[in-house]
């Protein structure tokens, strides 16, 4: 039968895909478990020494921290400054607006390296460079673009006359922005924070670019890893890191259906 | 006027090269249910946002209370509005969003929840408060926006087109409600919408807007009666147009030449007429008869049955088409079409207009 045939093609290639897309996450779950000294599959058993060693280091550790907390502050004020970026050029929904949306988008367009390039220029004559302050800065300017791509895309479904009907009723303006846009469009700000959080988490070349030795965060400390010696903790950490990506998503997913 | 509530003086709203508002004046009166009636694009909307201050006019003013209000933001000026889609606020339950206006003014929480209670009795939805917005009906949700815009008290209520979006019965039904509504709380109504049969079954006063400009303003009667121009006697009901020489007689009366009848007119024409005008005729003043008993003659085209009255259209070698409307359970001929019919109306069916 033709129509099966094409059906097995079809989901073969679906699978395929899919594999091609996990299994390089998934191979990492099996190396953490080594025990070998080296990168590889377990030889004799499987073993825990490497998230012992992880657990143990304070350097791990340190940095672990210091990349959660740099994000945490980054999702915070991107979202807040975002957010108002985004209601404002909603309020306005005028050509300039318009155009000031897509210029707030751009970040995402250069290459990494050149922005690096850019920031590391710049904060060299401002002083910020190897700061948590300047880290921070970089990587908000990083994640902006995203908290308003998904807070705009919140905003499009709001009724304009929501707002109207606030002012209309006695509210002013801000009193409005806090009582009935906020609640309605938090859905965006929330998927917007979580963008910022993962774009800071996981950033590398900017942190290469800005950094010498005060700050270290978990991406850097990685990359020093493999620089220095293949350490099998990496794959302890990533191995970590996936737990803790599907936990949140899973997570995330029954909250929605409820 | 004594005292108006709410006077717009010359108010003029521009985009690019539209003018959406040209040169409106008007006073409203305490209490009274005034529509703005007019298509799409007559500007009704726009003056209504203009009141509401939602939008600031290119030029001219607003008063409220012979204070001025053209520069005031829409939450100083104590307007309530009911909007086109209900604008309930979807994070809120109907409960919160009837109290909102109470919040903003920070009444306290006891005397808030009376007042919402109060409310939503008014609508008759006491038993929704904890529902949401979505989990409702058109028409449950436009009761709510309705209690969410009295809550506070206000001395007007604008409405636009509120009932656009509910099916044909419900509107006639809610119709009734706000009349009773209007009648019972004495607050001053400002209703806007497209439909003439609500404007006519509510209103103690109709205005007339068309391309942004007042075309004539009145009671719903006097409207339909006494149209002062074409778009006024085509948009309210249907019209006849008839070409006629108006003439004014040696004892001070004026009659209407039309073809080789004379009509007495009972008035002066209001409109400025010099010689050539148009008469307005409605179709249900023009009689049916037979064949040499009226003054025209015409073959019928068309006819269109509606259970208490039907529609013929008639065609006439001058006029071109006439349309007659004849109540079905009195006709004293039932009319066929292409039968060769006379017709005519009597003096009082004639409104002389201009001809624009």
């Amino acid at each position: 039968m033709p129509r099966s045939t094409l059906h097995i093609f079809f989901s073969t290639g679906c699978w395929m895909v899919l594999a091609f897309l996990v299994l390089p996450i998934l191979v990492v779950i099996p190396v953490s478990f080594t025990d070998t000294a080296f990168i590889g599959l377990p030889r004799d058993g499987l073993s825990l020494q490497h998230y012992e060693t992880f657990l143990r280091s304070p350097k791990w550790l340190q940095a672990c921290l210091t990349s959660m907390w740099i994000g945490v502050l980054v999702a915070g004020i991107s979202t807040i400054l975002g957010t108002l970026f985004c209601i404002g050029v909603w309020f306005l929904s005028d050509r300039a607006a318009t155009i000031a949306r897509w210029v707030m988008i751009v970040p995402i367009l250069v290459p990494p390296v050149v922005q690096s390039l850019g920031f590391y220029k710049f904060w060299v004559v401002l002083g910020l460079i190897d700061t948590h302050v300047g880290v921070i800065l970089a990587h908000t300017l990083l994640a902006l673009p995203y908290v308003t791509i998904s807070v705009f895309a919140a905003l499009t479904n709001l009724d304009r006359r929501i707002p109207q009907a606030a002012r209309n009723l006695g509210a002013s303006l801000p009193m409005t922005i806090l009582t009935v846009i906020m609640p309605s469009i938090r859905p965006g700000m929330i998927a917007g924070a979580l963008f910022a959080f993962t774009v800071s988490f996981d950033e590398i070349v900017g942190v290469l670019f800005l950094t010498v030795r005060r700050v270290e965060t978990l991406p850097k400390v990685i990359w020093d890893g493999i620089q220095e010696s293949i350490d099998p903790v990496i794959a302890a950490v990533a191995t970590i890191l996936v737990a803790i990506t599907l936990f949140v998503t899973v997570f995330g997913l029954r909250g929605r259906k409820i | 006027m004594p005292n108006p509530i709410i006077s717009v003086r010359n108010a003029v709203k521009t985009y690019g090269k539209v003018r959406a508002l040209d040169n409106v004046a008007l006073d409203i009166r305490e209490g009274e249910f005034l529509t703005l009636l007019g298509p799409s694009g007559s500007g009704k909307t726009t003056l209504l946002s203009a009141i509401a201050g939602f939008l600031s006019v290119t030029s001219g003013s607003i008063h409220a209370r012979g204070a001025e209000i053209t520069h005031l933001p829409p939450e100083k000026r104590d307007f309530a509005m009911v909007f086109q889609g209900y604008a309930l606020f979807p994070t809120m339950t109907v409960a919160e969003n009837v109290g909102y206006p109470l919040r903003v003014r920070k009444m306290p929480n006891a005397e808030r929840a009376e007042r919402v209670r109060e409310c939503l009795e008014l609508v008759q939805m006491s038993g929704f408060a904890d529902r949401m917005p979505h989990q409702l009906s058109g028409g449950q949700q436009q009761r709510i926006a309705l209690a969410r815009a009295l809550s506070f008290k206000p001395d007007v209520l604008l409405l636009d087109e509120p009932l656009s979006a509910l099916d044909k019965k419900l509107r006639a039904d809610l119709q009734w409600e706000l009349k009773a509504l209007h009648d019972r709380l004495g607050v001053t109504f400002i209703y806007v919408t497209h439909d003439q049969d609500e404007a006519m079954s509510m209103s103690d006063r109709v205005i007339i807007l068309s391309d942004g400009s007042v075309q004539q303003e009145g009671a719903p009667a006097e409207l339909y009666n006494r149209p002062r121009n074409k778009f006024v006697a085509s948009f309210l009901g249907k019209s006849n147009f008839v070409p006629a020489q108006i003439r004014k007689q040696a004892n001070g009366t004026y009659t209407a030449q039309v073809a080789q009848e004379s009509f007495e007119l009972s008035a002066e024409p209001e409109v400025n007429i010099d010689g050539k005008a148009c008469l307005a005729i409605r179709p249900e003043r023009v009689r049916l008869g037979l064949p040499g008993l009226e003054c025209f003659a015409g073959r019928i085209r068309q006819i269109s049955y509606l259970g208490e009255r039907c529609l013929v259209l008639v065609d006439h070698e001058e006029f071109g088409e006439i349309l007659i409307s004849q109540t079905t359970w009195n006709a004293s001929l039932p009319p066929e079409p292409n039968m060769e019919i006379s017709f005519g109306w009597d003096c009082k069916a004639c409104v002389p207009i201009a001809e624009n």
